[in-house]
């Protein structure tokens, strides 16, 4: 059981990586996170179950309650401090891939993190719907709309950083 | 066919950068990750899929429920003809034991009637009966009447009302005898013989604990009187000894309700085993219902408000991780 869990991670350890990439425009609280999620996945691992769902699913839902957990402690501390500023990397550096234009990489970073994470999920991880939609929890249809108006969103940002 | 087809194709040169550009976890994380060891699964798990438990423990519990009410149905259907159901009172244990019999019409009375419980010898105890017999016709009616009356002098006891009626082709005859105690069941023995028995009812009331309990609060109130001289303990005294002397009277002379009707037909067939056997399982199934029901109206509200709040709560929380979710950049 432990080789099944240890060629799982092996397999979606990029996917998970990826997607709190997206989910929280941040490399180091990504990677993170990431460990986070993995650690909880180890411990949980008895609970997976292959008739529910793939691991790749399961192992995405437990990252994104991982980063939820995370938000909320991060707005506990903000509203604690009295900062409301959002706190994104202010580095120049690239967040979401390597080789991205900086207009994309821009308009990314404008998107929420609700829109980035059904980009993550449909189109950098190229999950159908249904998968998607569970890891949301919400329908495929819901997802789909989501994911065209981020993606409309995107665009708008991407011509926007251009022309200015 | 990407996803991405069925939102918009103007989208896939942004999707194609996107993926491409996609970044890879670093090395030192995963070396982090394959340190990570899950602990194995136990040789036993207690894995349940609630999906197919749920409706297999619901089939289960109804078979449980036919399998008892088939079990007591058969079990009390084999024995019910000579059992002996206690009345009501009595099963509550308010008041003194008070059997209660009914006995189906039978061809063999006499036999029937020797099973009917007797008074016991050395208690008193107030019998009262009823019978319900059926005779040929009125000749036959009259000439029972009579020999009710000349039975009941035989024995000792007297009647203490009667009616006979008889119209056109039928005809009934109620006849209340009072009888002494230690005659009764002969008594009852002859009348089920006077035709077809078609019913019986024997009730008997246990009086001996209440005299002697008369008898001690007079022995009390004696010495009490010896001590203090007071009249009204002499007034309470024989207001006791005429309780005392009512209830043994009544004890001593049992009273037996004799209803003779004239009808042709023969009496119903008893009931047959397997008939019996339904009419208890189907007593256990009601009562089991019953039992559902009541659960049901009692735990039903709290379930329903459980189901709901944990479904607000659950709904609740997922607007509130997306909106948190809306406003983090």
């Amino acid at each position: 059981m432990t080789t099944e869990f240890a060629e799982a991670a092996e397999r979606h350890l990029d996917d998970v990586h990826a997607f709190l990439v997206y989910l929280t425009g941040d490399r180091s609280v990504a990677e993170e996170l990431t460990a986070e999620t993995f650690a909880r996945a180890c411990e949980r691992w008895r609970r997976f179950d292959p008739r529910r769902g793939t691991a790749r699913t399961w192992l995405c839902q437990l990252a994104r309650s991982t980063a939820l957990d995370h938000f909320r402690a991060e707005d506990r501390r903000r509203r604690r401090e009295g900062r409301y500023a959002v706190s994104l990397s202010e580095s120049q550096e690239a967040v979401f891939g390597e080789g991205l234009s900086p207009a994309l990489e821009a308009a990314l970073s404008r998107l929420s993190a609700a829109e980035r994470e059904v980009l993550a999920l449909r189109v950098v991880l190229d999950l159908d719907g249904e998968s998607a939609g569970r890891i949301l929890g919400i329908s495929a249809t819901a997802c789909s709309t989501r994911l065209s108006r981020a993606l409309q969103k995107l665009e708008r940002e991407v011509s926007a950083g251009v022309a200015a | 066919m990407s996803p991405l087809e069925l939102v918009d194709d103007r989208f896939e040169k942004l999707a194609a950068e996107l993926r491409a550009a996609r970044r890879l976890a670093p090395d030192a994380l995963r070396q982090q990750i394959r340190a990570l060891e899950a602990r194995p699964r136990r040789s036993f798990e207690l894995n349940v899929p609630w999906r197919r438990v749920v409706p297999a423990i619901a089939l289960a519990g109804l078979a449980a429920a036919l399998g008892v009410a088939g079990v007591l149905g058969l079990v009390h259907g084999a024995h019910s003809d000579k059992r002996a159901t206690v009345a009501p009172s009595a099963q509550k244990g308010t008041q003194p034991t008070f059997p209660q019999r009914q006995i189906a019409p039978a061809s063999d009375n006499a036999f029937k009637s020797a099973l009917a419980p007797g008074p016991a010898k050395d208690r008193l105890q107030q019998y009262d009966a009823l019978l319900r017999i059926r005779v040929r016709d009125q000749e036959a009616l009259s000439k029972r009447t009579q020999d009710a009356y000349r039975l009941t002098r035989k024995l000792g006891g007297y009647v203490a009302w009667a009616n006979y009626s008889t119209p056109a082709n039928r005809g009934d005859s109620e006849v209340q005898v009072q009888i002494p105690i230690q005659h009764v069941q002969a008594a009852i023995a002859a009348f089920s013989a006077y035709g077809t028995l078609i019913g019986e009812r024997i009730r008997l009331k246990d009086v001996q604990q209440r005299v002697d309990n008369l008898a001690v609060r007079i022995r009390r109130l004696r010495e009490r009187i010896a001590r203090l001289h007071d009249p009204r303990d002499r007034a309470r005294v024989a207001q006791l000894l005429r309780a005392r002397a009512s209830t043994v009277k009544h004890a001593q002379m049992a009273s037996v309700a004799l209803a003779m009707v004239v009808g042709k037909k023969t009496a119903a067939a008893p009931p047959g085993r397997f008939d019996r056997t339904i009419d208890d399982a189907g007593s256990v199934l009601v009562r089991e219902l019953e039992i559902l029901v009541y659960a049901l109206i009692v735990v039903g509200p709290l379930l329903v408000l459980g189901g709901a709040g944990l479904l607000a709560s659950r709904t609740f929380r997922r607007r509130a991780d997306q909106r948190l979710l809306e406003r983090t950049g």
